[in-house]
């Protein structure tokens, strides 16, 4: 019988290396500039640019575990009032308990941390359950208790040094655009470069092949589950420093536009498919469409508008391509 | 006007590597019974889904009372009286029974379009209190059980006033009592002219119920019957047929110490007392018909499904299996049945799926090591010859004997001392199957203890060092390789174990 | 031996009326004990009020039925909601002698058109329900506030005629409660007496199968959610007539109001199957607690945890009970 010599060294491929969304996703965001510079004489430089990420990447910390919990073919629509839980609760420890700030910072982790992981008990215990309808429950319920402890107040008065967080530099450089890369970094890692990632993307494309292939899907869903909830804790942190106070209603809608932010950055909504890099763009790109129209004096509620019919069409254009291949697939596999 | 209410001529169809079906014919007269019997795989399931219009063949002509005809889909053969009655119902189950009969073709008033519940519900007790069950017609279809629901189906196709009709493996979810029933109303049916194509593997419902049987293998047509005219030895030798034609790379292999004990094995609704061993160096033959709980069997072991009675021993030490995880950390390993569902992600290049369940060793700490993996990747599948340019093709591309290679050498990866192999060559072609087979003769030689799921009578004879048979959940028969015969394996896998021991008396 | 009666019991009577019954006990409880604790709360006028609040809820809730027996869920119905009360709000302020019937057909188009865009995305274009009604949700209340232009519409900008529209009876019946059960006879009929009715459930119980049958899919996909939207626009109307006043944030997440009170009422989230009677008592059920709690002195403030914990609860205990029969299901297998 004749060996085969297979190959075990990647060609590179120019076409495909160009043919990708993340490409896309640069020529929106150089459009998105151009747009914004046109607008206002000010815009197009360096300081004007990196200033106006101070005003967007506070969510930006949750789209990273949510570009994980949807490459699980899941979806998580509690992050929005987990921030708030948390939030609520630090401000509520801090001024009402009277515990120093900076235990106060880390309860709202642990808060944000537990929420999640409830959530990803709650999914793989009871595997009838979609994450759908656990994450949509438990929704309510977070915001819910928020709204049990601040009932309508704000909760503000935080010591001076807090506002740094939201509204500090290092070197010319926001904090917070620090801190996000960082994080950044970390996820992109954990994703690409990782078993953990290697097998979230197996977990994505064919769950049961997983199990059968040793990987602990349960244990695996449950922690990204867990570490929405810490990076919303962390948005927490964020949102309140730069909002200088509290309420219960803090963060209303942000799983659309952190939903929104992921799905436009080609991660596929069924599962197996997206690079953090993509979701980064897609953060900037929206981030950056806000601003723009804010500069403009568009309406905030012209932003609600937009940022859902992006959301729509941004599913909308993959599983258009999809379509395609799965039939194509399908063919195959029944021919 | 033709004899035969239907007629197959040279019916061919291939899919991707297989050729499914080779030249079949097949006649069915008005008002019989006709028994379409062979192993698992024989291509029964691809015939009868061309009668029904599922697929549609290659090469071929289906003549329906002399005329030729053309069936391109379900709702064609439905209308042309055709109807199916799968072994796996697809039925709605939140749905009533009365809906489920007449969904499609529910009778409405003529204008203003209601639904004639009362009429519809006490035509369904009409057509069930003639089958003779006793069935509320307004119970919900997920309520009852199997047997009712299949029940159920047949009122459904005599509704659709259907003139012929298929029963796919009726009898393969039902108890002794049930079948019974089964029977009374299949003939009863037939009484009332109906020509009925009844597919089993039991040869009991065979004999008890039709007037003529067919014979498929391999896809091949190899003859009919009149049933009192073969004798069960003569069915069983059409089934099985070569005499082993294909020469099985088996190796003498050095049968060594013990190395997987199970005693008692149990698990409510799938199996119960199950016992057997594995010895280093051996090749375990497990089989039985579909659904005789084979693969639920091993994968208890391998920890998908946990057990509840009984105990796995290996190397002598007691164990307990919680998830895959543990399985692989103690060297067991599972070859799944279904490998596009079970054990490939068909998306992914053959480098990624070889490493996926050995990942933590070819990593450092955690991180990835690409370069180390392609190696890797490289050099099973150089070993077990998968017929790929690179390992960064993606599996989807590959055809199925190599994508069962790919599973095959991702096996050989992990660190095993026990390798389940749950129908390794299932839908292979020819020459990748006898790769499978070198390569488990060599993995035998090299220590390992291999169980081999198959149903495929020569693989078993020719690969295994002893054979286990299962029956409905339980073991019937342990046979060394010397004394198995293929006659001996199929009675201890179709025939009761009731009836047998009726016969050992006798 | 009791255990074979009790089988015998569910499998005669279906698992589904045992429920029915278990909720309807449970609200006799309820409104026994909220009675002890204030006697103000089974009072003739109390209860009017009470099933005049529950009209508009149910309302929806039939429509929610719908969606979630296909499978599927409607985030957007709160926004259809405020955007055709809004739009028909507008419409009578500025044109003081409107019937209100024309009034009521305005915003049920409105909210027809809406519901045809979502049906559209999640049959059409196969976009997750979740991910399409998240979007559509924030376009609508986008819409609901650029045209009002942040403004509310208030009592006196309201006709009489049309405020009458929630106030006045048809037949010694209000005429939101007439108009409530006038649709529970529709839809009754609909679901249980037309082939279409029924197509519905067939999609939802086996989607494969049902196109197997010749049903078409997409089409009863896309008209459950027009219906669900008209039923929207319908309760629009209705909604700013009651509390004579339409605002930007009108029914802002009233939607999981409507998803509770399916659940409550045994609509499975799997799909496929879901009773007129069942939601009725879901919808009575949450009509109670919602005005109950404050008459036993629950803050407002805990309504929506309460809420969350309820369906929460509710579908965990659908799944253990649909565990349990699968289980005396293999028990009855002899092997």
């Amino acid at each position: 019988m004749e060996k085969r010599i297979i190959a075990a060294q990647k060609e590179f491929n120019l076409r495909k290396f160009f043919f990708q969304w993340e490409w896309m996703l640069v020529l929106i965001l150089i459009i998105i500039n151009i747009i914004n510079a046109s607008l206002s004489p000010y815009y197009l430089n360096f300081k004007s640019i990196i200033d106006a990420t101070m005003t967007f990447l506070d969510k930006a910390f949750i789209v990273l575990p949510m570009a994980f919990v949807i490459i699980l073919g899941d979806i998580d629509i509690s992050v929005a009032s987990t921030v708030a839980l948390s939030s609520v609760v630090m401000a509520v420890s801090y001024n009402n308990l009277g515990l120093p700030m900076e235990l106060a910072m880390v309860i709202c982790l642990v808060v944000g941390t537990l929420c999640g992981l409830i959530n990803g008990l709650l999914i793989t215990k009871f595997k009838e359950l979609s994450a759908v309808i656990v994450t949509l429950s438990t929704m309510i319920i977070y915001r819910g208790i928020a709204y049990i402890i601040l009932e309508d107040q704000a909760s503000g008065k935080f010591p001076q040094w807090f506002s740094y967080l939201g509204w500090g530099y290092v070197g010319g450089i926001p904090f917070i655009l620090i801190v996000f890369a960082i994080f950044a970094v970390i996820f992109g890692l954990l994703l690409h470069k990782t078993t953990f990632g290697r097998r979230v993307y197996a977990m994505g494309n064919n769950i049961t092949a997983s199990r059968f292939s040793g990987v602990q899907v349960d244990k695996i869903k449950t922690v990204i589950f867990t570490l929405a909830g810490f990076m919303s804790g962390v948005t927490a942190l964020f949102l309140t420093s730069k909002m200088g106070s509290t309420r219960p209603n803090v963060a209303t809608g942000y799983e659309l536009d952190v939903i929104a932010m992921v799905v436009l950055g080609g991660v596929s909504t069924s599962g197996g498919k997206g690079r953090i890099i993509g979701t980064i763009l897609s953060i900037f790109v929206i981030g950056l469409l806000r601003y723009g129209l804010g500069l403009k004096n568009v309406p905030a509620q012209m932003l609600l508008i937009i940022i859902g019919l992006l959301l729509v069409i941004a599913v909308m254009i993959p599983n258009i391509k999809i379509n395609t291949g799965k039939a194509h697939k399908l063919h195959k596999t029944k021919a | 006007m033709s004899e035969y209410v239907l007629e197959l001529k040279s019916i061919s169809k291939s899919f991707p590597g297989v050729k499914a079906l080779d030249n079949v014919q097949f006649n069915l007269k008005s008002g019989e019974i006709h028994a379409l019997v062979g192993e698992n795989g024989a291509g029964k399931s691809t015939f009868i889904k061309i009668i029904t219009g599922v697929h549609h063949q290659d090469e071929g002509e289906i003549y329906l009372n002399g005329q030729q005809v053309e069936i391109r889909d379900p709702n064609e053969a439905q209308k042309m009286g055709i109807a199916a009655i799968y072994q796996h119902v697809t039925c709605y189950p939140d749905l009533s029974v009365t809906e489920n009969i007449f969904m499609g073709h529910e009778k409405i008033k003529r204008f203003s379009k209601r639904i004639l519940w009362e009429e519809m519900h006490s035509e369904a007790k009409k057509l069930l209190d003639n089958l003779g069950a006793d069935i509320d017609p307004r119970s919900q279809m997920g309520a009852l059980s199997v047997a009712q629901q299949q029940i159920v189906e047949i009122a459904k196709a005599l509704s659709l006033n259907a003139k012929i009709i298929i029963m796919d493996e009726p009898t393969a979810a039902l108890t002794k009592k049930e079948s019974e029933e089964l029977y009374r109303i299949t003939e009863q049916l037939r009484d009332n002219g109906a020509s009925i194509i009844f597919i089993s593997h039991r040869l009991e419902d065979m004999y008890r119920l039709a007037s003529r049987v067919s014979v498929l293998r391999d896809g091949k047509y190899i003859g009919t019957w009149n049933v009192n005219e073969i004798s069960k030895e003569d069915l069983i030798v059409a089934m099985v047929g070569r005499e082993i034609t294909q020469l099985f790379p088996k190796k003498e292999a050095k049968i060594g110490e013990e190395l997987l004990r199970i005693e008692g094995l149990g698990k409510t609704g799938f199996f119960a007392d199950i016992s057997f061993t594995l010895h280093k160096g051996e090749i375990l033959g497990l089989t039985g018909l579909i659904g005789a709980g084979r693969s639920e069997v091993c994968q208890a072991i391998f920890g998908i499904m946990p057990y509840d009675k009984g105990k796995v021993y290996l190397e002598g030490k007691e164990v307990k299996i919680n998830n895959p995880l543990d399985a692989m950390k103690l060297g067991i390993g599972y070859l799944p049945e279904d490998r596009q569902k079970q054990g490939l992600v068909l998306q992914w290049e053959i480098s990624k799926n070889i490493t996926l369940s050995t990942l933590d060793k070819l990593c450092n700490k955690g991180w990835l090591n690409a370069s180390r993996e392609a190696e890797v990747a490289k050099e099973l599948s150089e070993k077990v010859n998968v017929k790929a340019n690179s390992v960064f093709d993606t599996v989807s591309s590959l055809s199925g004997g190599n994508q069962q290679k790919v599973i095959v050498a991702k096996l050989l990866n992990a660190d095993l001392k026990v390798i389940i192999l749950d129908e390794p060559t299932k839908g292979v072609d020819v020459g990748a199957k006898s790769a499978i087979h070198e390569i488990m003769s060599d993995l035998a030689c090299q220590g390992y203890g291999i169980i081999m799921i198959s149903s495929e009578m020569p693989e078993v004879l020719g690969m295994s060092d002893r054979i286990i048979v299962m029956r409905e959940g339980r073991i019937t028969a342990v046979f060394d390789r010397e004394d198995a015969t293929q006659e001996a394996i199929l009675e201890a896998a179709m025939v009761n174990r009731a009836e047998r021991e009726l016969a050992g008396v006798r | 031996m009791s255990e074979i009666v009790l089988e015998k019991k569910l499998k005669v009577t279906g698992i589904s009326k045992f429920r029915e019954l278990g909720l309807l006990v449970f609200i006799i409880l309820l409104s026994v004990l909220v009675q002890l604790r204030n006697p103000n709360f089974l009072t003739l006028e109390n209860i009017n009020d009470m099933i005049k609040n529950t009209a508009i809820l149910s309302i929806l809730t039939v429509g929610m039925m719908l969606v979630i027996v296909t499978r599927g869920i409607d985030l957007s119905i709160g926004s259809t909601l405020a955007l055709s009360g809004m739009v028909s709000a507008l419409t009578v302020s500025a044109n003081m002698n409107l019937h209100p019937l024309l009034a009521i057909l305005l915003g049920t188009v409105i909210g027809t058109a809406c519901g045809c865009i979502v049906g559209f995305l999640v049959s059409k274009a196969r976009i997750l329900p979740i991910i399409a009604t998240l979007g559509m949700m924030n376009v609508y209340r986008g819409l609901t506030f650029m045209i009002s232009g942040g403004k509310w519409v208030s009592a006196h900008q309201m006709p009489a005629s049309f405020k009458a529209i929630a106030t006045s009876s048809i037949l010694g019946i209000n005429v939101l409660i007439f108009i409530a059960i006038l649709i529970y006879i529709i839809f009754y009929y609909f679901i249980n007496h037309t082939r279409t009715g029924r197509q519905i459930y067939a999609v939802g119980s086996n989607p494969e199968a049902a196109t197997i049958s010749g049903i078409n899919t997409v089409k009863v996909l896309w008209m459950v959610y027009t219906i669900m939207g008209a039923l929207a626009g319908l309760a629009g109307v209705l909604w700013v007539s009651k509390f004579a006043s339409a605002q930007g944030d009108t029914a802002m997440g009233y939607e999981m109001d409507v998803i509770a009170a399916c659940v409550l009422g045994g609509v499975n989230i799997a799909g496929g199957s879901g009773k007129i009677s069942g939601i009725i008592l879901g919808s009575l059920l949450l009509g109670i607690l919602n005005n109950a709690l404050p008459l036993i002195n629950v803050s407002p403030f805990w309504q929506e945890a309460i809420q969350g914990v309820i369906i929460l609860v509710a579908v965990i205990v659908n799944a253990l009970v649909k565990r349990n029969v699968d289980r005396k299901n293999l028990m009855r297998r002899k092997i």
